[in-house]
């Protein structure tokens, strides 16, 4: 089941981009980095260019599975990480997002986020986070 | 095998303006990818990177059964578009000093990075992101076999 991204999770990747980490189906890991994404409720959407459409499109055709963090300073200040399933549609991949988890160091390193639901989770960031929004 | 230049050792070891932060991916045997950023990094002889291991637990099951990972550059990132491929392992506190895994040594890595916390403090990270309490458990190091940038416009292209 998907679940939508809260609006902190969403500002923090279209304003700082966000590392794609892929893997062929017996393991091979590939990163792609993009700074064109747009988020739409429970999808992350990453326009691809010629080269990353060449580096990952074989990749995706035979294992689908996509995760997803933050780049530059929200790779620190929005530690999250979004799970889900991939598919190129025309030059963007977009990936349905079906789990979320923090991935700030120590005690709530891994911990699920998506299982609280989406109240809940918005509720626990903003009980947690002084920034929600990157700095302009 | 690829050999860090002495511009990538200089990103991978950034001293002040919050450091170099890094994303590290690894996956499944069966192709199920994880990533996650990590703080505590530096370069290792001419072609390894250390993290700290602090509570990998993903990362330490998948690398258990799929000795691979990639890192790539999060933060200094301008101008540093670099993912480095290969062979990945955790070293741990409970290693053998006289455990290899190619040119480590545990007994010597350990003993110069296996208490971060103490050698290079975190002093500069916000109390509202910095971890109640650093707990490593070993060290994570990975190979570097291969690099390549992630330049949107050249993404994928080897550099060395």
């Amino acid at each position: 089941m998907s679940i939508n991204l809260t609006p902190r999770m969403t500002d923090w990747i279209v304003a700082n981009g966000a590392h794609i980490a892929l893997a062929t189906k017996k393991g091979f890991p590939t990163v792609i980095v993009s700074e064109s994404i747009e988020v739409n409720h429970d999808t992350i959407a990453v326009h691809l260019t010629p080269n990353q459409m060449q580096q990952i499109g074989n990749i995706i055709t035979e294992n689908p599975l996509a995760a997803v963090a933050p780049g530059q300073l929200g790779s620190v200040r929005a530690p999250y990480q979004f799970k889900g399933t991939a598919k190129v549609l025309e030059s963007k991949l977009e990936i349905k997002v079906e789990e979320i988890y923090c991935t700030k160091p120590g005690a709530e390193a891994g911990a699920r986020l998506d299982t609280l639901g989406y109240k809940e989770m918005k509720a626990y960031e903003e009980s947690r986070w002084t920034d929600l929004a990157p700095r302009a | 095998m690829a050999v860090l230049t002495d511009e990538m050792k200089k990103v991978l070891k950034v001293v002040g303006k919050g450091g170099a932060v890094v994303h590290l991916t690894t996956s499944s045997a069966d192709g199920k990818p994880n990533i996650v950023a990590e703080r505590f990094v530096t370069h290792y002889k001419d072609e390894y990177i250390l993290i700290a291991d602090m509570f990998a637990q993903k990362t330490k099951v998948n690398l258990n059964e799929n000795p691979l990972g990639c890192i790539s550059i999060a933060h200094p990132v301008k101008d540093h578009t670099w993912v480095f491929r290969g062979p990945c392992t955790i070293i741990s506190h409970a290693s053998p000093d006289h455990y290899r895994w190619h040119d480590i040594v545990a007994g010597e890595v350990l003993n110069d990075w296996g208490d971060w916390a103490t050698k290079e403090p975190p002093d500069e990270v916000p109390p509202d992101i910095a971890p109640p309490k650093l707990a490593q458990r070993g060290v994570i190091v990975l190979k570097v076999e291969e690099v390549y940038t992630f330049d949107p416009e050249h993404s994928g292209q080897v550099i060395s």
